[in-house]
């Protein structure tokens, strides 16, 4: 067989085996979004753990009233030490009854996530 | 002018010659592998080509990159010391790195560096052996060092892009191993190769790897990252 043919072969191999990758691939990322509700009091927060990241991935509140963010116990290992580092809050939730709180006065979209950057979410400030 | 020559040779009865046919014969063994057992086992595990599809592609060409480096360190059996350790070293490291990373981004940080250690750190000595015992020590620590950093990288990166990530590291090796080939060629020049093989070896090389990846990235231990 000659080098070209071979060449030939392992492109037709390689793009029909990523064209079946590629074409079962649809993602369906759980980016679930959570409004948090309020009545003038604390909007309280809490975050779980799935399919490797923050669950839920985006989080809405209200500008100019408290925020409380609290992991569940799903959460584990560097995912606890929560940081949103443009509202500088930044803790270390040691267990679910811990929480962080802070009052976000500029509307806006942050981004949240652990102390080493590996798990993500945004948080969105109406 | 050096390396014109090395492209006449992928065609010619070096085993230079050998290498397009290498790739070939291991992405065919990869591929053939992996749809035999996605008819006979995998089809009913669930998301399989979303969670796996990706990291298992990369797997089968990581495979074909590396065995053709084997193959040609193999034909020539000994080497200068300093080709040796370059090769025990590039080998150790992207074998190691490789399999860690595929590894690291399905099963967490603990699979993925003792799979990648142990890749790394057999293919480093095996072909740093090439030149006694400074390639071999080379071989040791680039796979060792290989199979931490890949997985490392992978958890590091879970979230940040780790398909793109995965295809420019892999786009990366393949550059650095076909190098390796070059500079492999550059030193034999004047050579004759030691000795003789056939294709079976290429086969039962990339079986075993594929065999080993695939067991492991969908039935192997995960770390709590990946729910384990």
């Amino acid at each position: 067989m000659k080098n070209i043919t071979i060449i030939i072969s392992v492109i037709v191999m390689i793009a029909l085996a990523s064209a079946f990758v590629y074409s079962n691939s649809s993602s369906t990322n759980d980016k679930k979004t959570e409004t948090t509700t309020s009545n003038g009091e604390v909007q309280k927060v809490i975050l779980s753990y799935k399919s490797g990241n923050y669950y839920p991935q985006t989080v809405t509140v209200k500008s100019g009233q408290p925020v409380e963010i609290s992991l569940d116990s799903s959460v584990k290992g560097c995912y606890r030490s929560f940081t949103i580092s443009s509202l500088n809050v930044k803790k270390y939730l040691a267990s679910p009854s811990d929480s962080v709180t802070f009052t976000p006065t500029k509307k806006g979209t942050y981004r949240f996530a652990c102390s080493m950057g590996m798990g993500t979410g945004t948080l969105i400030v109406e | 002018m050096t390396f014109k020559q090395f492209i006449k040779e992928l065609n010619g009865n070096r085993v230079e010659g050998e290498l397009v046919k290498t790739i070939f014969y291991s992405l065919l063994t990869s591929f053939v592998f992996l749809v035999v057992i996605y008819y006979t086992k995998l089809m009913t595990v669930e998301n399989l080509v979303q969670k796996y599809g990706l990291f298992l592609l990369l797997s089968a060409l990581t495979y074909a990159i590396i065995t053709p480096a084997i193959r040609q360190v193999r034909a020539y059996k000994e080497l200068p010391c300093m080709s040796g350790m370059m090769i025990g070293m590039t080998i150790g490291m992207i074998s190691g790195f490789m399999p860690g990373f595929l590894l690291g981004a399905t099963n967490g940080m603990f699979v993925g560096t003792v799979f990648g250690m142990i890749v790394g750190i057999t293919f480093g000595v095996w072909n740093g052996k090439s030149c006694g015992i400074m390639g071999t020590m080379e071989g040791i620590m680039a796979g060792f060092m290989g199979g931490i950093m890949g997985a490392m990288t992978a958890v590091m990166l879970l979230n940040d892009h780790l398909m793109a990530i995965s295809i420019i590291i892999f786009i990366v090796s393949a550059v650095i191993m076909f190098s390796l080939n070059f500079m492999i060629y550059r030193e034999t020049k004047e050579s004759q190769k030691q000795i003789e093989e056939d294709h079976l070896f290429t086969i039962i090389l990339t079986f075993t790897l594929m065999a080993a990846t695939t067991w492991l990235m969908i039935f192997g231990p995960r770390s709590f990252l990946f729910g384990g």
